[in-house]
């Protein structure tokens, strides 16, 4: 007992310490940038009627004691431990209980949502984006109405990040931004002489360094994406890639994708006879030296790796010339949810102020969507999404041109 | 009256039985249902899909090579041990052999053994090289995933001949062979090898069907241009859009078409393999192969090593060790083993206590259908028995997902334990036919003529002769339990997690230290089930070694 006693004073000292020097910090920093300050001067009073109406303090109210079962990729150890330590906060602040469902692929909560077909469900919070929501909102298997629901989605960067559509549908209240996504490459310090990419620079580098570039095989998604983006840059941006794919713009503007594919594939790992099954995947063939870079959505999981000595410090990240491109992944929660009012506490406290510093300055390094804490510097250059159909059409092309 | 309750209790076991059996085929039903009209098209755009029979070839290819190779080492293996002081060893490490995940000994395979894989950097690094690409196993190709397939089964086949071996009058065999002319070598091939061959049925039919659809390895070290089978069926399994639903119907369709095909080849196989033995026996041709042979005594030594090799390399990477790393700036930390320790209590019991209620029930079940039909002197075939291992998985168990969202049913151990039990019954079955048929009737027949009940025969003759047989069926079903991930996950709803629900998850990131972490963890589980098992069979005597030793 003694060392309790002995220890805590200690404890709480420190405690206060930081938080009057963090405090200090804040207020400092509202004072170089008045256009934060303005924002939240705008957000502040919103803020606070939304969280005081009645409609929420009956939420919370309703979701003491609730356990919320919260089904999520569980690859990731800096995800996994995150939603350890946003569990304690959520048991300490409002008696909600948080269960991290480790799922290898969230298509299997998908599944399990079909299978349930909208009648009680054992999910009530997913972390989803693309095409499964899609899906599910089609499907009609989501809770509407969350962002007017939930106060916090009022810090929401509406304005700065686009986070109404997700793979070009739209968005409608169904899900919530959590984080975000910026297509972004992590290579070796010698492979690229700038910090932004041309298809002709990569080509250069594919000859330079034979069977050490290479991409996710696609349909994986960040495989996809490196075709997206190379497709906007071969065809300089042309504006039919942002509307429905016609067959006139894919006869137009594929071929140029499929004749840089035929240089460069010959110059990749296993000269194009095998790709690599994920980006995670990809960036361990990075770590063994195998490669000389790894594809990423998270602009700063270069960072984190280095300070968790995951990649030697040289390695620099580069991104497409003409943007990174961006979105969102997202949380949802489905319509037959056992205990909805948990999980909407739950998105509140993971968007706010607190939770999405953690997740941004943490080992998980995931980029914040609320206002208060948009970093512009850090942010890249943003690329739109393609249209949704563009999507199907290059990975069922890829598979017919280079898939055997 | 006697009579009336004898035949009530059959016809309830025969309902338990067959409910057990059913379930596969009651889950496939309702979890392959279209939910889309299947049209002409639909077939015409599955059949154009790119590189569709170069990748069914491939997968036929390597269900069919990949535990062949197995079955043949595990022989010569065996014929090569079996009257060895080295068996007694062998034995002993079979445990440790038989519980690395497969996923890990295919990850271990690629990081040591590829080019720029550990003990290549490691070799060249001494002389300050990198080593040559050439070097070394290719990362993704048919050739590497028959390698890690075939090298994980051998262990399993070696478990199932020993099993076998118990209740067979090898020694006698042997002897006759001798009488004959033969060597010993030529007799293990002429007389031996078919029966062997021919009991070993089922256990070739669950490995081929394992490897026809098994998914993380395929994700891992198989060829991707074109995808193995279950790769490409699993993307549209998950589509979800109404186009990939129908292909993923028509696909498992095809899947269940390429089952038949492999049932075809084993009958083939045996059929081809037996007519050649046949031959030699006549024309008394000297066989080759047993020249082979005594190179595998080498076998346990090597096998012995690669897991050690493996294992070492899981253990370094779990306390810090990265390919980045130069020796002396290695971080050695036990903190990843201290931050998941606390975590992983829960679900290490979790899969203790699923795996032992679900390996003792699905071991009893299967007694109680061999007895049956014992009893009632009809064999189904072996197929219906296996129907858990043979049908495709995901399907099976999405069927059982509906009908228990349909029950509004909760989420406990019992549906998980439930969910398991067909599959630990159909590997107790594969293990136990052959011992329980083969059986030496002779012995019961004495204790009946000293006036043994029916029970007394049972409990005090049958069931002391195939304790070995047991054990080994027991420790077999107990990690085929822990390994399931599908069943669990959508059963147990996330309310029941297990290590294994734990591990797949977080293998899908490949972050190899914390993989590491979890792979061993995972591998402890039937290690000690595999241990307890050999040092009490060793204890034990089957039939015939009952008289021989």
């Amino acid at each position: 007992m003694m060392w309790l006693t002995f220890k805590s004073p200690k404890l709480i000292s420190s405690a206060l310490l930081s938080k009057r020097l963090m405090s200090l910090g804040c207020l400092l920093l509202l004072a170089i940038s008045p256009i934060a300050l303005r924002a939240q001067e705008v957000i502040k009073p919103d803020l606070a009627q939304l969280e005081n109406s009645e409609q929420w303090q009956q939420t919370l109210s309703q979701a003491q004691g609730e356990t919320v079962y919260f089904y999520a990729w569980g690859g990731s150890k800096p995800v996994n431990d995150y939603l350890r330590w946003a569990a304690t906060e959520i048991a300490s602040r409002y008696k909600v209980r948080l269960r991290h469902v480790k799922v290898a692929d969230i298509s299997e909560a998908v599944s399990r949502l079909k299978a349930e077909d909208g009648s009680k469900s054992a999910i009530d919070l997913l972390w989803i984006n693309g095409e499964n929501f899609s899906y599910l909102k089609e499907q009609q298997l989501l809770l509407g109405e969350l962002w007017s629901h939930i106060p916090n989605s009022a810090m929401l960067a509406t304005q700065q990040l686009s986070l109404v559509n997700d793979f070009g549908v739209a968005i409608d209240g169904f899900e919530v931004p959590w984080g975000v996504g910026q297509f972004n490459l992590m290579a070796d310090a010698k492979v690229f002489q700038q910090n932004t990419l041309t298809p002709s620079s990569l080509l250069a580098a594919a000859k330079q360094y034979p069977e050490r570039i290479t991409y996710p095989r696609p349909p994986e998604f960040h495989g996809t994406t490196f075709l997206k983006q190379l497709l906007v840059a071969l065809s300089h941006n042309d504006q039919r890639l942002f509307v429905a794919a016609t067959t006139q713009a894919q006869a137009e503007l594929l071929p140029l994708l499929w004749n840089y594919l035929d240089q460069l594939h010959p110059l990749t790992w296993q000269q194009g006879k095998a790709f690599p099954s994920s980006n995670t995947e990809q960036l361990a063939l990075l770590q063994q030296q195998q490669l000389l870079m790894a594809v990423s959505f998270n602009p700063n999981q270069l960072l984190k790796e280095q300070s968790e000595k995951g990649l030697p410090a040289s390695a620099v990240r580069v991104y497409f010339a003409q943007g990174a491109i961006t979105n969102s992944h997202n949380l949802a929660i489905p319509k037959g949810a056992q205990s909805p009012a948990g999980a909407k506490v739950v998105i509140n406290f993971l968007l706010s102020e607190l939770a999405q510093k953690h997740k941004l300055q943490g080992s998980w390094g995931d980029p914040a969507v609320i206002t208060p804490l948009l970093d512009e510097a850090s942010t890249l250059p943003a690329q739109q999404e393609l249209h949704s159909s563009w999507q199907q059409v290059i990975e069922d092309k890829w598979q017919q041109k280079y898939g055997a | 009256m006697a009579t009336k309750i004898r035949r009530l209790s059959l016809t309830a076991g025969w309902l338990i039985v067959t409910l057990v059996a059913g379930l596969p085929v009651f889950g496939v039903v309702v979890g392959l249902w279209p939910s889309v009209s299947i049209s002409w098209q639909d077939l015409m755009v599955f059949l154009a899909y790119n590189g569709l029979i170069v990748s069914i070839a491939n997968t036929l290819l390597l269900s069919l090579a990949a535990p062949l190779l197995a079955f043949y080492v595990a022989f010569i293996v065996y014929s090569q041990y079996r009257f060895n002081p080295r068996w007694q060893v062998l034995e002993k490490r079979l445990a440790p052999l038989l519980s690395l995940p497969q996923l890990a000994v295919a990850l271990g395979l690629v990081y040591l053994f590829s080019s720029g894989g550990m003990l290549w950097s490691a070799l060249w690094g001494v002389f300050g090289h990198s080593a040559p690409d050439w070097l070394g196993l290719p990362r993704k190709s048919l050739l590497t995933m028959v390698l890690a397939i075939s090298l994980k089964e051998v262990p399993f086949f070696l478990l199932i001949l020993s099993a076998l071996g118990r209740q067979l009058a090898i020694k006698d065999w042997l002897l006759q062979g001798r009488a004959l002319g033969y060597s010993e070598g030529a007799s293990w091939w002429l007389l031996i090898f078919p029966i062997m061959l021919k009991q070993s049925r089922l256990a070739l039919l669950a490995a081929m069907a394992y490897t026809l659809s098994v998914l993380d390895v395929s994700l891992l070290v198989g060829p991707n241009i074109p995808e193995l089978y279950a790769v490409v069926l699993y993307n549209w399994q998950t589509g979800f859009s109404a186009l990939d639903q129908s292909q993923a119907f028509i696909g498992n369709v095809v899947l269940l078409a390429m089952l038949g095909v492999l049932i075809a080849g084993i009958y083939l196989h045996e059929y081809l393999a037996v007519r050649r033995l046949g031959i030699y026996a006549v024309m008394a041709n000297p066989l080759k192969i047993t020249k082979l042979s005594r190179l595998f005594t080498m076998w346990l030594g090597f096998f012995s090593l690669l897991s050690l090799a493996i294992l070492i390399a899981f253990l370094l990477w779990s306390l810090g060790w990265t390919n980045n790393s130069a020796g002396n700036t290695i971080n050695w930390s036990f903190a990843l083993w201290q931050d998941e320790w606390y975590f992983m209590q829960g679900p290490l019991l979790n899969s203790i206590n699923i795996a032992f209620f679900s390996s003792v029930l699905g071991l009893g079940l299967c007694i109680l259908a061999l007895e049956l039909q014992q009893q009632s002197q009809r064999y189904l075939p072996d197929y219906v028995w296996l129907l858990a291992i043979l049908l495709p998985q995901l399907s099976m168990v999405y069927g059982w997902q509906v009908t228990h969202s349909r029950l509004s049913a909760s989420y406990n151990s019992a549906w998980i334990v439930l969910s398991h039990l067909p599959f630990t019954f159909a590997y107790s079955y594969l293990v136990m036919r052959g011992p329980f048929q083969s059986l030496n009737r002779h012995y019961e027949l004495v204790a009946a003529s000293f006036a043994y009940t029916y029970w007394q025969r049972w409990w005090k003759i049958r069931f002391m002769l195939l304790r070995p047989a047991l054990l080994s069926a027991l420790a077999i079903a107990f990690s085929v339990s822990i390994a399931q991930y599908i069943p669990t996950l959508m059963l147990g709803a996330g309310r029941v997690t297990t290590i294994t629900t734990e591990a797949v998850a977080i293998a899908s990131g490949n972050q190899q230290s914390i993989t590491a972490v979890y792979m061993l963890v995972q591998a402890v589980l039937p290690f000690i089930a595999f241990l307890v098992a050999s040092m009490l069979a060793q204890r034990m005597r089957g039939s015939f070694n009952a008289a021989y030793q």
